[in-house]
């Protein structure tokens, strides 16, 4: 570890510094530093808070899965499973922050909940689940706890007891006996929160790439591929590659692998849908993803599929995980950023124009808020497309968001006794 | 229980713009941002016809925003900022959005506008690019528009000339006007005299009137949305610009 681990966690740091001096930057010139606009209103930080409601499911799925269907094989990484889940619920709601105008009136979610709104109840199940999460993470290590301490840089070893052999054997039936409580609670809400973050964008009639039954499925299905991958990857980094764990990673490799598939067949039998028809909005949509994204288009299926093949092969090689986790982590990650451009470019207002000889679907172009041109040169404000590329800043918080929750993950690490007493 | 709600006769709309202009003037609209909208159908170019010689097709169409019965705008507001006022008016309170912008994405007309950064960042960026040398705000408290802050009865902002960043803002069928029984500026602005403005639910106000005996239609009608702004479909062209009605075609 040592000297291997300071310099992730240095690289990590500076990263997370980077992207807090950018939000700030942000923070004074207002959200005109990223290249979204009133035609297209959410880009890369709601793609990534998305991807990170994904990426918090592994987790407590896991965790669930052994207290629920007794699949003892996921035991040894349950608590990485539950603190990863912690970790990206809370890195989902911290992404949302940047996308909003008005960070400073947060608290009227709290003072003026509108019920009707999806949004608020994203952010209450994904509250109570990144709650959950952490108390489940803590009832698991309860007994190692009390038998090791927590230990904090600087201070040192904190929340360690003396404690006999009896009294630990005690702590770890009544750990057992209450994760066995949490679980049935934990489950529903890790449902909840990928189906309740696609509701947010499924229920929008006028957003015809989103509307409809099919997103909740595919966020499931999404957050099932990314979720057991990500814990795949911390596992390695905590646990490392053992004979032991090998059940384990063929496991959650093939949960991954899986879910990637039933993913693509979601996927593709909505293409199918879309483009029989030959002509409509749903179809404008479908097209905007295979002409004018393809590029992502290819990239999050190849990726997909890549990782699919890797990780159904490979399952048993350190290289054949962390490849394919990878991979099947970059293929949802660019299935999330699209999400955007087809919903925004295809403009909801769309007036049907009637001639004798040729007749078509006319978009209402919108102002886009910003000041552009000159007097001489002047360049359009009303656009009926708008060519979104996330702006240098955007970038700079999502990178340096990811290197401030992955250093907190790793610290967590390795502050909380995650390890077995003999791996030490 | 009142109502509001208005009507455009596209019969009359000339494409001047004079109502997106009052518009942007009266209500204090930071440049680039444009709660009223008028374009010609199909065309890329405003007051360019569609088609080809001889069969050309130009019809304006003003947008201001719809003020639905069922705005998917007020539902989406995940604190409530956005809500429909009691007289039919969908406001935004500008002292409680935060800015998540559902609303933008959620509105199928596209008539919302965000502050994406101090409107007077956009005004002295206006000047600038107009080719003045100096920012004429730089000193003084003056920003054009309607000059006194508004507040409902229960004391929400929902006008102020001095904009703050990062919320929502849109077409309030300017409330400070109807809130004192006058007309918006739209509907008083228009040299055509084509829209009106008045109670959907009085059987006697011009509004009622004008849409009794007439097939007017609604935008996006398929949606659901219940705008509460109707159009009047517009008559054929006859001659230089002038329109006959009732005549034999």
């Amino acid at each position: 570890m040592g000297r291997r681990y300071d310099l992730t966690m240095a690289v990590f740091g500076l990263l997370g510094l980077v992207g807090i001096a950018a939000f700030i930057y942000q923070l004074q010139k207002g959200l005109i530093v990223t290249n979204m606009r009133n035609p297209f209103s959410w880009g890369l930080y709601i793609s990534m808070w998305a991807f990170y409601v994904g990426t918090a499911a592994g987790g407590l799925v896991v965790s669930s899965a052994i207290n629920i269907f007794g699949i003892k094989q996921l035991k040894p990484i349950a608590p990485v499973a539950s603190l990863s889940a912690f970790i990206f619920a809370v890195s989902a709601m911290l992404m949302a922050l940047p996308d909003i105008g008005r960070p400073d009136r947060l608290l009227n979610l709290f003072q003026y909940p509108n019920l009707e709104s999806l949004i608020f109840w994203d952010f209450i199940v994904l509250s109570v689940y990144a709650i959950l999460s952490a108390v489940y993470t803590y009832v698991q290590l309860q007994p190692r706890i009390a038998e090791r301490g927590i230990s904090l840089p600087l201070i040192g070893t904190v929340m360690k007891r003396d404690v006999t052999a009896a009294q630990l054997e005690e702590l770890r039936k009544t750990s057992e006996r209450r994760a066995k409580m949490l679980a049935p609670i934990a489950l529903p809400f890790a449902i909840l929160i990928h189906t309740v973050t696609a509701w947010v964008l499924a229920t929008q009639f006028s957003r015809p790439w989103w509307y409809g039954g099919l997103l909740a499925p595919t966020f499931i299905a999404a957050a099932l591929t990314a979720g057991p991958a990500v814990v795949i990857l911390a596992s390695l980094a905590i646990y490392g590659f053992k004979e032991d764990l090998k059940p384990t990673y063929r496991l959650l490799a093939k949960v991954s692998a899986f879910s990637a598939a039933v993913l693509l067949f979601m996927y593709y039998n909505d293409f199918l849908v879309r483009q029989w028809w030959g002509n409509g909005r749903e179809y404008d949509a479908l097209m905007l993803v295979l002409k004018d994204n393809l590029h992502i288009h290819v990239i999050e299926v190849s990726f997909l599929l890549a990782g699919i093949v890797i990780l159904a092969k490979k399952y048993d090689t350190f290289s054949g995980l962390v490849a394919g986790s990878l991979l099947l982590n970059i293929g949802i990650l660019a299935h999330r950023y699209i999400l955007f451009p087809p919903a925004y470019n295809l403009i909801p207002f769309r007036v049907p124009v009637v001639m004798a000889k040729e007749s078509f679907e006319w978009e209402y172009p919108i102002a886009l808020g910003e000041v552009r041109g000159t007097l001489l040169n002047p360049e359009p404000i009303f656009v009926s497309y708008w060519n979104y590329i996330p702006s240098p800043v955007e970038v700079a918080i999502t990178v340096g968001f990811f290197g401030l929750i992955t250093f907190v993950f790793l610290a967590l690490m390795k502050m909380l006794p995650v390890r077995e007493q003999n791996e030490q | 229980m009142v109502r509001y709600g208005m009507v455009i006769d596209l019969s009359r709309c000339i494409g001047c713009r004079s109502c997106a202009v009052v518009c942007k003037m009266v209500n204090a609209q930071p440049p680039g941002t444009w709660w009223q909208r008028v374009e010609t159908v199909g065309s890329e170019e405003h007051m360019v016809p569609v088609g080809e010689y001889p069969n050309l097709s130009e019809v304006f169409l003003p947008v201001p925003c719809m003020h639905c019965e069922n705005a998917p705008c007020v539902k989406v507001c995940p604190v409530g900022a956005t809500w429909t006022r009691e007289d039919g008016l969908v406001l935004v309170d500008f002292e409680r959005c935060i800015g998540c912008r559902y609303c933008i994405t959620a509105c199928p007309y596209g008539v919302r506008q965000f502050n994406w950064q101090d409107p007077d960042e956009n005004v002295r960026e206006g000047f600038e690019r107009a080719g003045f040398d100096s920012n004429w705000y730089a000193d003084g408290e003056y920003r054009y528009g309607y000059p006194v802050d508004h507040r409902t009865e229960d004391g929400r902002l929902v006008y102020t000339s001095k904009r703050p960043r990062g919320v929502v803002e849109k077409c309030t069928f300017c409330v400070q006007f109807v809130d004192q029984g006058i007309s918006p500026a739209c509907v008083r602005g228009c040299p055509g005299n084509a829209r009106i403005f008045g109670d959907l639910d009085d059987p006697n106000s011009e509004i009622s009137k004008v849409l009794k005996d007439r097939s007017a239609f609604r935008l996006l009608e398929d949606l659901g949305t219940e705008p509460k702004v109707f159009y009047i479909p517009p008559a054929r062209k006859e001659g230089r610009g002038g329109v006959r009605y009732g005549e034999k075609i």
